[in-house]
């Protein structure tokens, strides 16, 4: 249970003032007053009642409202305040006039002007310039901190002036401090988030000052409660002399404040923090001063983000390096998770991590100090539902996530970057519990007091002795540099990963287009090739016709060869133009039953050898492959023709099967190993490689039958375009076993 | 029908080749012309001469130049206007697309064989490189266009 009912009152409507200045509320045209603060009697001179339902005449003169009217025309800020006279019994009081519009109404604040001001007026505004000089030359955040707090006290006189700063979950911390000696310091003292109010906070933003002359003022009622204009409590959110919460004022008298002054620091239109004046007896600051602090907070707030920027300048700009380098990296994933790109320090040091994962949908590997592998996929799977603008950032990840208190020591600050919702890619960086020592003013976690008849009441902290505590499972908080450099890289990789895609088409449409470059080089070459090739054939075989009685043998001889090298040639051409169509032509996949298609193949072996007697044997059961039945029909004709060719046993056999598990090769996705196995010639293991080169043959073309020498490597081709591997072991002399898989969409 | 009218039919047939290889036309003469038939033979070297012939324009503007012949014999790759186009302009006539086009080519290629198909080819031919397959392919042919079956009368 913390203040948090604090946030529910409705302080901008409190119907009260601070009894220092007196409040005209006004109705447009002719400025007729309408509801005044119930002590005009002490500070004009008239009574409310003799006051309201009047015009502003009643009090002014003519030149004073037309000057009133001619604020109203323009930007009030920038004419506040307005040197006002009132005549009262003969004499002139003076008064600084605050003017501002409030939806229908216009609020007119006049607070009695000290007699001395005016006239140490030049000696401020000198001081004050040099003080903006000095503010603007200050060497860093802190030191620019501690030169206001210092330049405030003068001007101010207050006893204690600092620097309040809220950190990202609201709480405040004082980061510089300006005392009158003996009191006790506050700097370094920590306040929770629930010290101030969330409307409270609006209300800072919204107004550079505020000011409470006198903690112990009785405030004073507006007359009539409600403005008769729209019936409602007139809103006071942008009156200096608004009155504050009863609970603000408990909290100052705990502290011994009797005097307080608030200027905002604003950066980005957001509260960053406060200089904060106190001052142990009531003290009242002139507007002149008032504009003058409040000049100091709008160019310290004007210099914030600057500073703020500046604060990690070098550090960013390592940070820049580090960026680009692992954009490089990590918009290929793939790489990453196969280990050819190796994740290093670097990952760590863009954002001052001592570990890092990098989770892939189904791999993930890390770098330095992690939590244990086991415990990544229910982490990754829990940020996942946390992510928010493709990021996750916690510094006590524990807190948020209990199963992380075992590995707290190396995880409590989490910084989780989602790279590719698609492909489920993210970063997570990590860094360790730091046990941290938190000065508190006061116990932040007993806000409740318990009166004496046992009703539980809210107020502020009685107590405002030190409270330290100490945080356990928190990692040093990562800094807005670190969160915006991790956010940069994300959209850098994502468009990095977009120009790879684009380049990849372009290299695609390059592949493309050679490739039917390559097909008509392959057609072109093999028509105008081959019409040569058989001019020289029918030219030989007309000689032989029409002249064999005019040669002698050997005449008739050499025209045969010629004749036989012609079509050895042909068959060259057409075995290179086959495999150049090969790898173009789509794999055209069905379930095939590969034991049917064994005996389909050994068939027709059967019909065009008949002279030759071969003993096939089939081995154990074939599975339903999903291939291309026509190509994978060419693979066992080409492996069964050899099988057959080169073999000069008397009992010739040839053995077809399919072992389940990897024969010789495990990492086949499939399981299974087809294999043809022979008692042929074998091959002598110094050629075991060079039979799957195109063209390259071991014998001579005179020797077991001729042959191109490409059908190896047309087998090879296919089988590579199943995704398989082909490879072959052998005893020379005794026999040979060609082995081969079929990667994907195997139905077993 | 008799053998009389047989060689009144064969009188009057003619085929057109569409060859630009000198060596492969000398091949296919000297085995067409050992057929009994005796069919006359026209022959143009090119895509360009063989549709001025079928148009009879050009050179060929004298009908006794360029008589209709009665099957067409046409190779794919020829130089300037190619095979394709010829036998697509021939199909896609009123007039000559009811001349058989047969095509003897080099090209063995699946998608040369089903677009010559699909255009109206009626029998496509591969060039063997055997002197003895040649022989019989010629032969066969003209006895099959010429004997075997019967052609549209010329009108």
């Amino acid at each position: 249970m913390d203040l948090s009912t604090c946030d529910r009152e409705p302080i901008h409507i409190p119907g009260l003032i601070q009894p220092h200045g007196a409040l005209l509320v006004l109705q447009e045209p002719g400025l007729i007053i309408v509801q005044v603060s119930g002590n005009t009697l002490e500070i004009l001179g008239h009574r409310p009642k003799e006051l309201l339902r009047q015009p502003l005449s009643i009090l002014l003169a003519p030149q004073q409202i037309a000057a009133i009217q001619q604020c109203l025309s323009e930007d009030t800020e920038n004419v506040n305040p307005l040197d006002i006279a009132i005549s009262y019994r003969g004499s002139l009081l003076m008064f600084d006039g605050n003017i501002h519009r409030q939806d229908a109404l216009v609020l007119l604040e006049l607070e009695p002007q000290d007699q001395k001001q005016r006239n140490d007026y030049s000696e401020l505004h000198q001081g004050v310039k040099s003080t903006i000089t000095k503010i603007q030359k200050s060497s860093s955040l802190l030191k620019m901190c501690e030169l206001v707090v210092k330049e405030v006290k003068k001007i101010t006189g207050f006893d204690r002036i600092m620097v309040y700063q809220f950190d990202a979950d609201g709480a405040g911390e004082v980061i510089a401090e300006e005392r009158t000696e003996g009191l006790t310091p506050y700097l370094g003292l920590r306040y929770p988030a629930s010290d101030i109010p969330v409307q409270a906070k609006q209300l800072y933003t919204l107004n550079w000052l505020r000011l409470i002359p006198d903690s112990s003022y009785t405030p004073v009622a507006l007359v009539p409660e409600r403005n008769p204009v729209d019936e409602e409590p007139t809103d006071l959110s942008f009156a200096l002399l608004r009155s504050v919460s009863p609970l603000h004022l408990e909290y100052l008298n705990n502290m011994g404040v009797a005097a307080s002054m608030s200027i905002s620091l604003i950066q980005d239109q957001k509260l960053w923090g406060l200089i904060a004046c106190h001052h142990s007896r009531p003290r009242h600051v002139p507007s002149n001063l008032r504009i003058m602090c409040e000049f100091i907070g709008q160019v310290m707030s004007l210099d914030l983000s600057k500073r703020v920027d500046n604060q990690d300048l070098s550090y960013k700009l390592s940070m820049k390096s580090l960026q680009s380098k692992l954009v490089e990296s990590l918009s290929q994933s793939k790489q990453i998770i196969k280990g050819s790109i190796q994740l290093d320090e670097s990952l760590l040091e863009l954002v001052s991590a001592t570990g890092a994962i990098f989770c892939t949908a189904d791999h993930s590997i890390g770098v330095g100090q992690t939590p244990p592998a086991s415990e990544w996929p229910a982490l990754r799977d829990w940020i996942k539902t946390q992510m928010q603008d493709n990021m996750f950032q916690s510094r006590s990840l524990s807190r948020l996530y209990p199963a992380a208190t075992s590995f707290k020591a190396v995880a409590s600050g989490v910084l989780a970057l989602e790279i590719s919702q698609f492909h489920q890619d993210f970063v997570i960086w990590f860094r360790p519990e730091v046990i941290e020592t938190v000065t508190w003013a006061g116990n932040p976690h007993k806000p409740v007091e318990v009166a004496s008849n046992g009703i539980v009441t809210l107020s502020p902290r009685k107590s405002f002795q030190q409270w330290k505590e100490t945080l356990q499972g928190c990692a040093l908080p990562w800094k807005p540099c670190e969160l915006k450099v991790v956010a940069e890289l994300r959209s850098l990789i994502v468009s990095k990963i977009l120009k790879q895609a684009a380049d990849l088409a372009n290299v695609n449409l390059e592949l493309e287009r050679s490739n039917i470059e390559l097909d008509s080089f392959a057609y072109v070459a093999s028509h105008d090739l081959k019409e040569p090739l058989r001019g020289i054939h029918n030219y030989s075989n007309f000689l032989i016709e029409d002249y064999a009685e005019v040669l002698d043998t050997a005449g008739v001889d050499k025209l045969a060869t010629l004749v036989r090298l012609t079509q050895r040639m042909e068959d060259l051409i057409n075995s290179l133009l086959h495999y150049s169509q090969l790898g173009r032509i789509e794999l055209s996949r069905q379930p095939t039953d590969l034991a049917e298609l064994v005996e389909q193949t050994i068939e027709v072996l059967r019909i065009s050898q008949p002279q030759s007697s071969i003993d096939f044997r089939m081995s154990g059961s074939m599975p339903m492959v999903d291939c291309d039945r026509t190509q994978i029909s060419e693979v066992l004709t080409n492996l069964l023709t050899n099988a057959i060719k080169y073999n000069d046993k008397a009992e010739k056999w040839v053995e077809i099967g399919c072992a389940q598990s990897g024969n010789g090769d495990s990492d086949g996705l499939s399981g299974c190993t087809f294999f043809v196995r022979d008692n042929g010639i074998g091959i002598p293991p110094q050629h075991l490689e060079r039979v799957f080169q195109i063209f390259k043959r071991l014998h001579t073309q005179d020797q077991y039958g001729g042959g191109t020498g490409a059908g190896l490597t047309i087998v090879r081709k296919i089988v590579h375009q199943h995704g398989g591997k082909i490879w072959v072991e052998s005893s020379f002399g005794e026999g040979s076993t060609f082995f081969f898989t079929l990667a994907s969409g195997e139905q077993s | 029908m008799n053998q009389s009218s047989l060689a009144r039919i064969h009188n009057r047939s003619l085929m057109l080749v569409v060859e630009d290889s000198n060596e492969d036309f000398e091949a296919f003469q000297r085995y067409a012309r050992r057929s009994p038939l005796r069919i006359p033979i026209y022959r143009c070297v090119d895509g360009d001469h063989a549709l001025s012939f079928l148009y009879r324009t050009g050179r060929y503007v004298d009908p006794k130049q360029a008589p209709r012949p009665n099957l067409i014999l046409l190779d794919l790759n020829l130089p300037g206007t190619d095979g394709r186009e010829v036998l697509q302009k021939v199909k896609r006539d009123e007039n000559l697309k009811t001349i058989p086009v047969v095509i003897l080519t080099t090209s063995s290629n699946p998608k040369d064989i089903e677009a010559c198909y699909r255009w109206g080819a009626n029998s496509y031919m591969v060039k063997p490189m055997d002197s003895d397959r040649l022989k019989h392919g010629v032969q066969s042919l003209i006895n099959y266009w010429f004997n075997t079956t019967l052609l549209p009368t010329d009108n």
